[in-house]
């Protein structure tokens, strides 16, 4: 076993975080208080060269690593990018990008991941729908196939960057009398006639990142909008689960490093009874809780993030352990940082109420935690 | 990066498995009886001494990386049999570390050699009744007289004590941290009862006053270069409450697992019930964090050792509070046979909380990470 990063790894590293406070930090509470999305950050994610990370060159990425890549959103936590952002970051590279990376024509390739990597696109993922969750396969959402054209109709729901997206990976049932095996992928473009979003969900936490509803009625795309071949859908989105259970969890990770630092440095400052609060151990405490979880949460991203650098199948058993542990165990650290900081814990200029709600988003989002818990227990 | 464990380090975890757990199948290592315990040990430590177990975290073994082979041992021989695991890590990684850093080569020579080749059995002595946060002051001392050093103090909670044949016992010599290695038919050497502990049965603990003992100088340790001797050994100790409760975490996991699958309730496995299966699915989760976190602290002690110490308590306090609720939903998840004594959960159940009292405990952990994150510590 080594757990040791590369000295290029811990540079880059430390070049992000530098990159996001001087660049993307000061904005984060406007867009929160205004639940906005903050296009001009996410262009600068963009040129930084993270959206895009993990792409080949000629693909306008660096063909980084999957460690490294995780290592990025871990960064963004740490400086203190709020969890909306990283969220629509992860939607757009992860879920949308590379999956048309991974199974569209080159053409399609040629013609959408390099605008995606840059930030010129942004994209989405939709595959939620109202009455179609973790159960996948209840999908209602149809693709008929009708000469050079397949014609959508139905609607997702929860679905990031919804509202924004120019580029959207669909998921429909080409055969709805198949349950998993019915399920397609087809890459829709924002403007294609019967497709539509909802307005922007008010929600708890990441709200900069916008989420709605997407429509599709009678939607006409091309034949060749078809990413890879009938029936495959729903593997390719088992296989953004690895990126789901790394790259999507550090920022997680991030964020509770970026809690540590900053309730330290309040618990220094801040007096009561004649001394630092922090010169108190149930300060202390609160700061152990955080520093246990952050410690204990890392490896659990990066062992994922290895073992598809190897080209090892996704474990389902070791990723919903990640998904869980990242979901349930970040919401202890979150509320003793918010406590922490007392009455302006709650308050929105002192960011720890932010990450609180943004927190609570891990245990909801890419799969409850009672559904990483049924997956486990199956495999057990 | 690497996550996987060599095959040669694997195929030690299954040779440390299968020797150990033919001896503890019929429970007799888990017994509270120091004369039987020790025969034990002298049997468990003359099998471990044909691995190369009692060497590793010591001295590296050739194929072995050392702490992070050693963590994964240890996880092996804890699941197999916590008491003995207790009493070889007390003996092996607490009193021959002890001899291995701060030992002199004759020294080593003396007792280091016949421990390591599982002929000896030592504990370590440092707890007394007045220890402070800060591990002082110890207020166990020795005075020189000619080639003579003349001890004279009270310990307590000493693993192994009542079947040690050497103790090495810490206090203060002309105002410095020393240990005082003692024989245990040592004259002033009053070794007190095996205490009742809930857990552990198998490892005799007791406490041990010492009056008037004599000993050569020679058998004096010095920490080297001002080194915090309690913080190292309290680091160690740590270590091997790591170790026991990755141990006790995979007994109690595994036992609930295995009953949950076959114990049948309606027609049907009770594992197919959520209220078990989300159980174990969190079992499970603070199990392998748990792994990865004592893993990844190994690994930080062979590289990064300046960074060790905090992850270390960071390690401690998660491990062993996980433990702790893994073994309680294990024996809820056995029902009625789980609370019955003598099976493998209801031990693990009663050895866990061990691990947040003992070494530094989670209190005192929390405070410390927190003086860390405040730049209160160095």
């Amino acid at each position: 076993m080594d757990f040791a990063f590369t000295r290029e790894q811990r540079m880059f590293k430390k070049e992000i975080i530098r990159f996001a406070k001087k660049e993307i930090v000061p904005r984060v509470q406007e867009h929160d208080l205004k639940e906005a999305f903050d296009f001009e950050s996410f262009r600068k994610l963009g040129e930084f060269g993270i959206l895009g990370l993990h792409f080949p060159e000629e693909y306008g990425g660096s063909g980084a690593d999957v460690v490294t890549t995780v290592m990025a959103g871990e960064a963004l936590g740490e400086a203190g990018v709020d969890g909306g952002l990283t969220l629509a970051y992860g939607a757009h590279s992860f879920l949308c990008a590379d999956t048309i990376f991974r199974h569209a024509n080159e053409a399609q390739r040629k013609k959408y991941v390099p605008k995606l990597a840059s930030g010129e696109l942004i994209g989405c993922m939709g595959l939620t729908e109202p009455d179609a969750g973790s159960d996948v396969a209840s999908m209602k959402t149809t693709a008929e196939k009708k000469g050079d054209q397949y014609v959508l109709n139905g609607s997702k729901i929860f679905i990031t960057n919804g509202p924004i997206a120019d580029i959207c990976v669909i998921y429909a049932k080409t055969d709805p009398e198949q349950k998993h095996a019915g399920i397609s992928a087809f890459i829709v473009e924002k403007g294609t006639k019967g497709f539509s979003a909802g307005a922007p969900l008010i929600k708890m936490g990441v709200r900069t990142s916008q989420t709605s509803e997407l429509f599709f009625n009678n939607c006409e795309i091309p034949a060749e909008n078809l990413l890879g071949t009938e029936g495959e859908g729903f593997n390719m989105s088992m296989q953004t689960v690895e990126w789901d259970r790394s790259a999507l969890l550090s920022p997680f990770v991030g964020a509770a490093k970026y809690m540590l630092s900053n309730c330290a440095d309040y618990a220094k400052k801040r007096e009561q009874f004649g001394r630092p609060i922090g010169k108190f151990q149930a300060t202390k405490h609160k700061l152990a809780n955080i520093r246990i979880f952050a410690e204990a949460a890392q490896s659990l991203a990066y062992k994922i993030a290895w073992c598809k650098d190897q080209g090892r199948p996704l474990n389902h058993l070791e990723a919903a352990i990640a998904k869980l542990f990242v979901g349930d165990w970040s919401m202890g650290p979150a509320n003793d940082a918010m406590c922490l900081f007392g009455g302006y814990g709650f308050c929105h200029e002192y960011n720890m109420e932010r990450i609180f709600r943004d927190s609570r988003l891990a245990p909801i989002g890419g799969g409850t935690s009672d559904i990483q818990k049924m997956i486990i227990s199956k495999l057990i | 990066m690497n996550y996987d464990f060599s095959e040669n380090e694997l195929a030690l975890f299954a040779d440390v498995w299968e020797k150990i757990t033919g001896l503890a199948a019929a429970g007799e290592l888990e017994k509270r009886d120091p004369p039987v315990n020790a025969q034990n040990l002298r049997k468990v430590l003359e099998i471990l001494a044909h691995t190369p177990y009692l060497h590793l975290g010591i001295g590296h073994d050739a194929g072995f990386s050392g702490h992070l082979t050693l963590m994964g041992a240890m996880e092996v021989l804890a699941a197999a049999s916590p008491s003995v695991y207790l009493s070889v890590e007390a003996s092996t990684r607490i009193f021959g570390r002890a001899v291995s850093q701060w030992g002199s080569s004759g020294q080593k020579q003396q007792w280091l050699t016949p421990l390591l080749n599982g002929k000896m059995i030592g504990a370590l002595a440092i707890s007394e009744a007045s220890l402070n946060i800060e591990n002082a002051p110890l207020t166990t001392h020795g005075e020189r007289q000619g080639d003579a050093v003349i001890i004279n103090g009270a310990k307590q909670y000493v693993i192994n004590a009542p079947i040690a044949d050497w103790i090495a016992v810490a206090g203060v010599l002309e105002g410095e941290h020393a240990l005082f290695l003692i024989e245990k038919s040592a004259s002033g050497l009053i070794i007190g009862p095996a205490l009742q502990t809930p857990g552990y049965e198998g490892a005799p603990i007791s406490g041990l006053t010492i009056e008037n003992t004599r000993i050569p100088a020679a058998q004096v340790l010095l920490a080297k270069d001002r080194a915090d001797m309690p913080a190292a050994i309290r680091m160690w100790e740590n270590q091997i409450l790591l170790g026991a409760s990755l141990g006790l975490s995979k007994t109690a996991f595994e036992e609930a697992r295995d009953y949950a699958k076959s114990h049948q309730s309606g027609g049907k496995p009770i594992i197919a019930y959520q209220e078990v299966g989300f159980k174990l699915a969190e079992m499970l989760t603070l199990f392998q964090t748990s792994q990865l976190l004592a893993y990844r602290t190994a690994w930080t002690i062979e590289t990064a050792p300046r960074e060790a110490a905090e992850l270390m308590l960071c390690a401690k306090v998660f491990c062993a509070e996980s433990a702790e609720q893994i073994c309680s939903a294990a024996m809820q998840i056995l029902g009625g046979s789980g609370y019955i004594s003598g099976n493998r959960v209801e031990r693990a159940f009663r050895c866990a909380k061990y691990a947040q009292i003992a070494g530094t405990s989670t209190e005192i952990a929390r405070v410390q990470i927190g003086d860390a994150a405040l730049g209160y510590r160095n």
